[in-house]
């Protein structure tokens, strides 16, 4: 009786203690250290005690605590940090990075690369030079600009005008190269079925631009000029920077967009609704078209209109190559960076408040080992995908219904999606870096109407739909210099003035009675931000850029 | 009475009845105590005491030295009260040092001591900056009606509720009214975003009801902005700010009401002389202490429900602190119009204060 009654309490201790402190103490019986991260862009946190974060925590020692930006701006989050003085031990600032910066958060890297293979090897020395700033030292590590081997993308992770495959089904794939094409279809599609299978009201075009997400309203000039992504201003022959603001193009896609309005095409809610109205709008299927980046929307658009049913109905969006006439050749998509490119303004950095750097730098190092790539981006062999006899992952349909849901995402999967990652081949040279580069895995999880769409124009992948295209030179993106800029300078003050400004006047001009009236009012007050400050500045950089690459 | 009496937490009797009570009643050996405690008052205090008055005398004792006996004797108070100081000292004095930054270019890696200053280089550029003058503007125009319009609801929703005769009814009411007080700004937002919305509830009354041909997007006009503000303060604040006007009418002599009652007063008549007069003096106090807020006529409402169309009149000084100090890194500048704002917001109360001394009113201070 007695020995029963101490067994007990002994078992209860032991369990008391397996919950409280037992899973902290890995397989070899050593700690595991515990970092955090804050990372300022949008993003969904992971259970605690998430499976494979688990693994990879006894694999490596170490596991990371990723928080995410909500309901702030990158700035704002990041300018609320430095007020405080004290950092997580992983950041990446996004468009704060400079701030950080110059406020000193940041531990120089460029002592240390050099003892870490894995990170040493993850970038070309072009590119580490590239990520030194004007005091000679390397902050942070751009996590997407490597490309293993070679460019698998699939997909088109970036901008462009995307359309419902209902619409060009109904039509009859037709070849979509304008704008004026473009809206037309909408227009006759939406005359002919004005709602939905459920009786939902259709609405034709809608333009998200809340805060900073507004790039879907404002910068397609540049991609209607035919030119790349540089963000912030065109790179005209490789040499001059032009701004797309105000180019014949951008009043006459501005114009078109408030033809649109009047006729009732575009969503009148456009400019006012917020980002989680947006994606609950897409969500529900009645949205034809818009222009947004892929990876603003689709991930959770498209698993709801799976959970929905709706991939029957055709309301997957696919990008169509549109420029502002047929013979611009258009460059919405384009090779992801690697190489000498590399996106300089913003990474991983390791801040002033990490104790333990080295075993920071070490993490990351461990991270961009095979085995543990394999992990983050396939996740857990016989769970989450399985080995073919040549030796190819694939998975089941079971398997990619769960990588879909969230539940299981924040409970099973952790990409450590902020950590320096590839793209490409996976390290095995067989298999792709990750399942949606997989070429098998991505047709067999492609959405029927998806499949049947991108047949009808001769493509395999939503890469085809628009071709693809090599980066344009070696300054590019522009965008990682304006994304960096801050007040301080006469030309980072007219580029915040110009983005108040155009939050402003975009939407005005849009809905304005008398489009030509009010573009001309809003030319006279965009020239008041002096955008030639900041025009001068994007090219003293673009020279330097140049310069270097000599 | 006197401090350190027996008696003291009788204090809403008079002190000869409370005297009389504690003699007939209260104490069995009351006559012992009072022995006792006299002979530790002086002489003019026993006085009052002893003829039950409350007169005024001039105390000696309040210009009395201080003496470690009498600092031992209020040892406890005096703790309580020194916490007070230093919990205002730590919270709100401490920070005012910050104030430095405003007048350098500061710079997070420099720190405070080491910063460059620049004198009032920063508050030129402030008043220099357009925006900031709107956002003065603005600032102050969705204050004045916050504040006119809550304050107004707040008393007359007060009144309304004071009326209703049923118990359950009333207090059903009230508490279903201050409900809203204990939502967030982001739900409630929320929900005036959904309500608003051109296929919103207000729109569809409004175009069934044949009022509006068309749904209007409430949220693209700036016309509207200040206005949709005010009434989400209204519908969030009033049943919470009513409260305390409610118990300043629970106060009110009912014997008032008999009277008036008698002398054939209705409804009205006696909301007007009787409700109005008696809350009259809490009213004052309140519009005081509110007018000295009338900068702080928010930020999570205007930053919630803002956007770029009607950024010109939405946003408030709290905004532009957090563009140009927070995001943009100008911390000298978020502090010199953050130092704007209270300097003009003392003015505003001290001058408040004066005129409801000036026109004998209840004042703060």
């Amino acid at each position: 009786m007695k020995g029963k009654k101490v067994t007990a309490m002994l078992l209860t201790a032991a369990m008391a203690m397996a919950a409280s402190g037992g899973l902290s103490v890995n397989a070899d019986g050593g700690d595991i250290k515990e970092f955090t991260a804050f990372f300022a862009v949008p993003g969904s946190e992971i259970n605690d005690d998430n499976e494979v974060q688990q693994i990879i925590a006894e694999k490596t020692g170490a596991k990371v605590k990723e928080t995410w930006l909500t309901g702030q701006t990158a700035e704002e989050a990041v300018g609320t940090m430095i007020a405080g003085g004290e950092y997580p031990d992983f950041i990446d600032g996004s468009d704060g990075m400079q701030q950080l910066y110059e406020a000193g958060a940041l531990v120089a890297l460029d002592d240390y690369i050099d003892q870490y293979p894995n990170i040493k090897a993850y970038l070309s020395d072009a590119q580490w030079d590239k990520l030194r700033r004007d005091d000679g030292h390397i902050y942070w590590i751009n996590q997407f600009s490597a490309i293993y081997e070679k460019d698998m993308s699939t997909t088109h992770n970036d901008e462009a005008f995307w359309i419902q495959t209902r619409v060009l089904e109904w039509a009859g794939y037709p070849e979509i190269r304008t704008m004026d094409q473009y809206f037309d279809l909408i227009e006759s599609y939406i005359e002919a079925n004005p709602t939905m299978e459920d009786g939902t009201q259709n609405i034709g075009y809608t333009i998200l631009c809340e805060d900073w997400r507004y790039f879907c309203l404002e910068n397609a000039p540049q991609f209607l000029d035919g030119y790349p992504n540089d963000g912030s201003v065109i790179v005209k022959d490789g040499t001059t920077i032009v701004d797309y603001n105000t180019t014949p193009t951008a009043k006459e896609y501005f114009g078109k967009l408030n033809e649109e309005f009047k006729k009732g095409i575009v969503d009148p809610e456009s400019f006012t609704q917020t980002y989680d109205e947006y994606i609950a709008k897409l969500s529900t299927g009645r949205v034809l078209g818009m222009i947004d980046q892929w990876w603003d929307f689709a991930y959770s658009v498209n698993d709801s209109l799976k959970l929905q049913g709706l991939e029957a109905q055709g309301c997957n969006y696919v990008p169509l190559p549109i420029t502002i006439s047929e013979d611009v050749k258009n460059q919405w998509h384009t090779t992801g960076l690697s190489g000498d490119n590399i996106n300089e303004g913003s990474g991983l950095a390791i801040t002033v408040s990490c104790e333990d750097v080295e075993g920071a730098l070490q993490f990351i190092d461990d991270l961009l080992s095979e085995e543990i790539l394999t992990l983050r981006n396939w996740g857990v062999e016989g769970v989450d995908y399985l080995t073919g006899d040549d030796g190819l992952f694939y998975r089941t349909d079971d398997m990619r219904i769960n990588a879909a849901d969230t539940a299981y995402k924040a409970s099973h999967l952790c990409a450590y999606s902020y950590f320096p990652n590839y793209k490409g081949l996976s390290k095995d040279g067989i298999n792709a870096a990750t399942p949606s580069e997989q070429p098998q895995e991505f047709l067999d999880s492609l959405p029927d109407n998806v499949a049947a769409c991108l047949e009808a124009y001769g493509c395999s992948t939503y890469v085809d739909m628009l071709g693809n295209n090599d980066i344009p030179g070696i300054w590019y993106p522009m965008y990682s210099y304006s994304g960096s800029m801050t007040t301080a300078t006469p030309g980072g003050l007219a580029w915040t003035k110009m983005g108040e400004l155009k939050h402003e006047w975009l939407p005005k001009i849009v809905m304005a009675d008398d489009y030509d009236s009010a573009w001309e009012e809003y030319m006279d007050a965009y020239a008041q931000c002096k955008p030639e400050d900041f025009l001068s500045e994007m090219q003293e950089e673009l020279d330097r850029r140049l310069a270097l690459a000599e | 009475m006197t401090e350190g009496s027996p008696w003291q937490n009788k204090d809403h009797e008079t002190d000869s009845q409370s005297a009389m009570k504690a003699e007939t009643v209260c104490f069995r050996n009351y006559r012992k105590i009072r022995v006792r405690y006299f002979a530790a008052v002086p002489d003019d205090k026993r006085e009052v005491i002893m003829t039950g008055k409350t007169k005024k005398v001039s105390v000696p004792g309040q210009t009395k030295k201080i003496t470690w006996k009498e600092i031992r004797r209020q040892k406890i108070l005096l703790i309580w009260a020194a916490a007070f100081v230093i919990y205002g000292f730590i919270f709100c004095y401490l920070p005012l040092g910050g104030w430095v930054m405003a007048f350098q270019n500061y710079k997070p890696k420099d720190g405070l001591l080491g910063s460059q200053f620049v004198g009032l280089a920063k508050f030129q550029q402030l008043f220099s900056d357009a925006t900031f003058l709107r956002v003065i503007r603005n600032t102050l125009a969705m204050g004045v009606l916050n504040l006119a319009s809550t304050f107004i609801m707040a008393i007359v929703f007060a009144i309304l509720l004071n009326e209703i005769r049923t118990t359950w009814w009333k207090k059903s009411i009230q508490t279903i009214s201050y409900l809203p007080h204990f939502l967030s700004w982001i739900i409630v937002t929320g929900i005036l975003h959904d309500v608003l919305s051109t296929s919103g509830i207000i729109n569809e009354l409004l175009v069934k009801a044949g009022i509006l041909d068309n749904a209007i997007n409430f949220f693209a006009h700036p016309k509207y902005f200040w206005w949709i503000v005010a009434f989400a303060n209204v519908w969030k604040e009033t049943g919470w700010n009513a409260i305390i006007y409610l118990s300043a009418i629970t106060s009110i002599d009912p014997s008032l009401y008999e009277a008036a009652a008698i002398d054939g007063a209705g409804r009205w008549a006696k909301i007007r002389n009787i409700t109005l007069p008696g809350i009259r003096p809490t009213i004052m106090i309140l519009l005081l202490m509110n007018v000295g807020n009338v900068l702080n006529a928010g930020f999570e409402v205007q930053y919630l429900l803002g956007n770029g169309l009607v950024q010109s009149v939405s946003q408030t000084i709290d905004i532009y602190v957090l563009k140009w100090g927070i995001s943009q890194g100008d911390y000298s500048m978020g502090t010199a119009a953050g130092i704007f704002k209270s300097v003009v917001s003392i003015i505003l109360i001290v001058m408040a204060n004066q005129i409801a001394k000036r026109t004998g009113e209840e004042s703060l201070f």
